[in-house]
């Protein structure tokens, strides 16, 4: 995949690191490349009026074709499939009952994030959010002042914090490591500034930092 | 006045119950329908399923009258055309809302 | 009578007056069509501008060419420009110069309103300009989300110039629409029914619907921000029963549907222009218009896909993205349609036709990308990216500017009777094509990888340096072909030679009369029987100019047209139209002066500047009364007519029909923001609720009805040639008793600006209060007119007209009194 070099970068929405970018970067593959067919199609078809020459048409066959053909069956099928591929995928990506879910809380203001843990009460991260690699998250969502958005492009799609609102929105990193977090509503002057760490730790790593909570 | 009433009426009925119906949805996840189990499926659903049937009946209803004589109009392209966008607005219909059948609910 | 006479006859009786003079009294579609046109072009320019400072900020990695705020500034300014002050404006000045042409007429249904929008429109837009001179220009993005734009995180004035800077220049579209609508429906050639309207006519009638029932949601929302910002009411504040999210519904309830208001008459320029272009008729005229019209309905139904990350129960996201998926049929159909008559007929390759090809590659891939960020889940990710600006230009300049262009050069030998010299269009086409993809293709990607929108720099370790800077170099370079066909355009009205009449050889009527085109367009109006009665009756051009039409013998002073049947376009009245006059300027900036009195929080000035309104809104009406009945009138081929003013159904009447059309989307909207925020907003149910009373809802029912009944029974007495004021005096008085309920509702409400429940119930009782007053108005105005001989039975106009606006009255005061009622009966 020679694209991929064109694809990788820690804010890439198309090099996925979690379950739920990367359907979302699937769809992307998909919808592109079935974008571009039908592009090549349209084209074609303007070019096709320049160059073929028909002799006498007939109107009632035109609109047949056309209209019935392609502007309604066609965009209908393609539309039909695409829908349902959209819907089960969104479902997908629903935050469902799970056994292992962790909750954390993600409370925007300008220009700063404030993350809190289930897990370890009392403890308050800034511009940092931990969590456990491997493992469902939920990220409960809210604002302290204006509308903000919270986005971890290689993990997830993103969600709004929104003030009097709590949103939940499921992400979850295949691997350790540390991905980079934005927010995506524009908020004021700071809002280029307005970024965040996600730091997902392994089990082991993951237990040390519940168990510093607890004395 | 009346033509114009008559080439726009499924739409705007299709408008309407659209927009009636995703109010319902947002009353009913904001007082727990989901919560209440009748046979078959939650409250929440089979109130949004029979709104969802009886507008599909109402556009049903619409597009055969529109095609009656009793409805009829001197312009045989305004009748067309209302014909044209009652199965549009039917389409439609069934279309936008048939996430009622298959979505979640309120996640 | 020969030609040349019935020509200076005409011309002496429309004409504008010579000089720059005549510019602010001229009420000649012609002349504000091209005003109109001149001005959304200038800001065009203006709004370009901005364009290429923002890309000169981003084309390198941490630029410090301008600070954050000022960047805000500028994006803020460059989508509010080229949404409010080019795009809308264009469509109208196009549509208000071609219409009537087109149609067959001489003129828009309410020549001085046309004059009244366009002076809103100028003054409204050069109030944002001075204050982006100042630098207190709006900043908060185009879409303006409370609470940063509410008064604790937007302080300034900034927002304020936004919110009534808008609303200022959206009476224009609001008037233009109304026009519009009545003029498409009622001001044809006789004998053109709807089905032989020219396509163009239909887009423009839909288009001009959907800006009655698309803008009213964005003024009630400004209105709401600017109340909560100048007197605190909280209808945006969590924390005090308001939500930040009610502006985002009432936003995109306007935003969506404006993308098809703006995409719609472009379509209607392809549409026409694609036809003749090859040589041929319109495949599926029929067709096009079902999907004009579901294109229009679905488009309200759209707009919560701008709002898919707001956290929206995915049942609730789907069907959005179920209507948005849906909304691509019909825009599928006109496409493959468009490419179905060039195959139909044989396409060349004319200058407007580059244009065109130009359209269906960029706004298919617009399209394309539009369905892509329909589907829920990629909007996630995609959404306030530069995918999303990228998108969003795709769809406008594919939609709009490159047919825009394609119909600017198509019309260019009509405006100037002349043809082009240099073959410059030809390389200007070539550079905007090139620049443009290269511009926002590359944006797709970079917005992919993380880009967000509205940022003013990034690091250079994004990686993104290099995909800027060839977006900024190709804005350049698409910004040099945008001039060039500036340039083309300006040596053109200087160096050409003239054209022969109809150089396309179109069939439209538009083709039919003087290039440039005379101030009464047609010498006598044309009897249609075909869509394209040029292909039918090749020398109408000079059968009309010798008379051979209606309205063919002028008579002294008197600016005729005729109204028609909507449906059948049978003749049915004579209009006389009122003539040059400088009320629509004067009109405009006492409107402004009320908008000033706000922003600069003068309030003294306000009732002021509403008394001056009202004051030359009576003047205005005032003038079109007669005190003789005229009886029928010889409209040439034997068909005598009675005047549009002694009937039931003048325009005036068609004009408030659709105004109330707006009107009532207002209403319903500020009854959706009422539930919306007692259903979805925290902080409800509020501490204190309006104490009910049985006597006051009791009386105001019973008085809005009274007023409505007695309304109507004066009409019917007047037709009988009854005494007048048994029923004119206690409707007054009925409209009076409203007016007391309204007042002691205001009264007893408890504090505003300590709940969005009270706040709401304050808006709701101002609309009341302010529509009861405006009918007070309009009744005592009627007995005015009555007791001083301008109605009789024959000029009966005005009791229509009243009677509509006392049923309004009617239908809103019962509905606001149990929306204000109710609740505190049953809680």
């Amino acid at each position: 995949m020679g694209l991929l070099i064109g694809c990788s970068g820690d804010l890439s929405v198309v090099d996925p690191a979690g379950p739920a970018a990367r359907v979302i970067a699937t769809l992307w593959w998909v919808m592109f490349i079935g974008a571009g067919l039908i592009l090549a199609l349209v084209v074609a078809l303007v070019i096709g009026a320049f160059r073929v020459r028909r002799t006498e048409g007939d109107a009632a066959r035109d609109e047949k074709v056309w209209i019935i053909g392609l502007g309604l069956c066609f965009s209908i099928a393609v539309l039909t499939a695409l829908l349902a591929y959209g819907l089960v995928a969104g479902e997908r990506l629903m935050p469902r009952v799970a056994a292992d879910v962790v909750r954390v809380q993600a409370e925007a203001r300008q220009w700063a994030w404030r993350f809190s843990y289930d897990d370890r009460p009392g403890y308050i991260t800034e511009n940092l959010l931990h969590i456990p690699a491997g493992r469902p998250i939920d990220v409960a969502i809210t604002s302290r002042d204006v509308v903000h958005s919270f986005w971890v492009p290689r993990l997830a799609g993103k969600l709004d914090a929104i003030p009097g609102h709590v949103n939940v929105l499921r992400i979850e990193a295949d691997a350790p490591g540390t991905y980079r977090g934005l927010t995506a509503e524009y908020n004021g002057e700071g809002y280029r500034r307005h970024v965040f760490s996600v730091k997902a730790h392994d089990p082991a790593g993951w237990a040390a930092f519940v168990a510093e909570g607890t004395p | 006045m009346k033509e114009l009433l008559r080439v726009l009426l499924p739409l705007l009925v299709w408008l309407a119950s659209f927009s009636a119906i995703y109010g319902l949805h947002g009353l009913g996840c904001a007082s727990g329908w989901t919560e209440v189990a009748l046979p078959v499926m939650s409250l929440f659903r089979w109130v949004l399923f029979l709104a969802w049937s009886a507008t599909i009946f109402f556009q049903l209803l619409l597009l055969l009258a529109l095609r009656t004589q009793r409805f009829d109009t001197t312009s045989s392209f305004i009748r067309r055309l209302s014909i044209t966008n009652s199965w549009t607005a039917l389409i439609a219909t069934f279309w936008t809302l048939y996430p009622i059948a298959v979505s979640s609910t309120c996640g | 009578m020969n030609a040349l006479r019935r020509h200076r006859k005409l011309q002496a009786i429309w004409a504008s007056d010579p000089g720059w003079k005549g510019w602010t009294s001229s009420v000649n579609h012609s002349d504000l069509g091209r005003m109109f046109l001149f001005t959304a072009f200038f800001f065009f320019l203006v709004g370009g501008v901005l364009a290429m400072l923002i890309r000169a900020q981003l084309a390198t990695p941490d630029s410090a060419f301008v600070d954050a705020g000022a960047f805000a500034q500028f994006f803020t300014m460059h989508g509010t420009i080229m949404m409010f002050l080019f795009a809308i404006p264009a469509f109208e000045g196009l549509a208000i110069y071609l219409l009537p042409k087109m149609l067959g007429t001489r003129d828009l249904a309410f020549p001085r309103l046309t004059a009244y929008g366009y002076w809103c429109y100028a003054f409204g837009g050069a109030l944002l300009l001075v204050a982006m001179l100042f630098g207190i220009a709006p900043n908060g993005g185009w879409f303006m989300y409370p609470p940063l734009t509410g008064p604790l995180y937007s302080p300034g004035i900034n927002t304020d110039v936004w919110l009534i800077g808008i609303t200022f220049v959206e009476i224009s579209a609001i008037c233009a629409a109304v026009e519009f609508t009545v003029s498409i429906l009622k001001y044809r050639a006789p004998g053109m029914s709807l089905d032989k309207m020219p396509i163009f006519a239909w887009y423009a009638l839909v288009t001009s619907l959907m800006i009655l029932t698309g803008f009213p949601p964005l003024i009630l929302g400004s209105v709401l921000l600017e109340v909560e910002r100048a007197f605190g009411l909280p209808f945006f504040q969590a924390d005090l029963g308001g939500d930040s999210l009610l502006w985002q519904h009432l936003f995109w309830l306007f935003g969506h549907p404006e993308v098809y208001i703006i995409f719609l008459p472009a379509a209607g320029v392809i549409s026409t222009v694609i036809p003749v272009m090859a040589r041929t008729t319109l495949l599926g005229y029929g067709w096009i218009v079902a999907s004009i019209m579901a294109l229009a309905f679905l488009s309200f139904g759209l707009w919560v896909h701008h709002m898919f990350t707001t956290g929206i129960p995915l049942m609730g996201l789907a069907f959005f993205s179920a209507a948005s998926t849906l909304v691509a049929v019909p825009t599928g159909v006109q496409i493959f349609a468009w490419i179905g008559t060039m195959w139909k007929g044989r396409p060349e390759l004319h200058m407007p036709m580059l244009h065109i090809l130009g359209f269906f590659v960029t706004f298919v891939i617009g399209g394309l990308t539009g369905v892509m960020v329909a589907v829920v889940p990629f909007d996630w990710q995609a959404h306030d990216t530069a995918f999303i600006t990228a998108h969003l230009h795709y769809v406008l300049f594919g939609g709009f500017v490159f047919p825009m262009l394609a119909g600017i050069y198509y019309w260019l030998p009509l405006v100037s009777g002349r043809k082009r010299l240099f073959r410059l269009g030809e390389l200007a086409f070539a550079l905007i094509f090139l620049g443009f993809h290269s511009t926002f293709l590359a944006m797709h990607w970079v917005g992919l990888l993380g880009q967000r929108r509205r940022i003013e720099t990034y690091d250079a370790e994004s990686g993104w340096g290099t995909i800027n800077f060839i977006s900024s170099v190709s804005s350049f370079v698409m910004a040099i072909g945008l001039a060039l066909v500036l340039v083309d355009i300006i040596i053109h009205a200087f160096v050409a030679e003239r054209s022969r009449r109809n150089p396309w050889q179109a069939g439209t009527l538009e083709w039919a009369g003087m290039s440039p085109p005379a101030s009464y367009n047609f010498a006598s109006l044309p009897e249609v029987s075909d869509r394209t009665p040029l292909y039918e009756t090749p020398d109408l051009a000079n059968r009309l100019a010798m008379g051979d039409g209606y309205l063919g013998a002028p008579k002294a002073a008197r600016r005729e047209t005729l109204m028609v049947d909507a449906a059948s376009g049978r003749p049915e009245a004579l209009v006389i139209y009122p003539g040059n006059t400088r009320l629509p300027i004067l009109m405009a900036a006492m409107t402004g002066g009320f908008f000033l009195s706000i922003l600069l929080k003068l309030f003294w000035l306000t009732p002021l500047a509403l008394a001056g309104v009202a004051a030359l809104a009576l003047v205005w009406v005032w003038q079109l009364g007669a005190r003789a009945d005229q009886g029928l009138q010889e409209a040439g081929r034997g068909a005598p007519l009675p005047l549009a003013s002694e009937g039931d159904r003048s325009p005036g009447w068609w004009g408030s029909i659709f105004l109330l059309v707006a009107n009532a989307t207002f209403f319903g909207s500020l009854l959706f923001g009422y539930a919306f925020l007692w259903t979805v907003a925290p902080g409800w149910p509020p501490a204190q609720w309006f104490v009910p009373s049985w006597a006051e809802l009791g009386l105001g029912t019973g008085a809005a009805l009274t007023g409505a009944i007695a309304q109507h029974l004066s009409a019917r007495r007047n037709r009988a040639g009854a005494a007048l004021m048994t029923a004119l005096v206690p409707a007054l008085l009925a409209t009076a008793a409203t007016v007391v309920v309204f007042g002691l509702m205001l009264f007893r409400l408890p504090p505003p600006d300590g709940h969005a429940y009270a706040a709401t119930l304050l808006i709701l009782g101002a609309y009341g209060l302010a529509h009861a007053l405006l009918v007070m108005l309009m009744q005592g105005f009627l007995i005015l007119q009555v007791r001083r001989g301008y109605t009789s039975p024959r000029r009966r106009a005005a009791f229509a007209v009243v009677a509509l606006w006392t049923d309004y009255l009617a239908a809103i005061t019962v509905l606001i009194l149990l929306a204000v009622h109710l609740p505190g009966m049953i809680m």
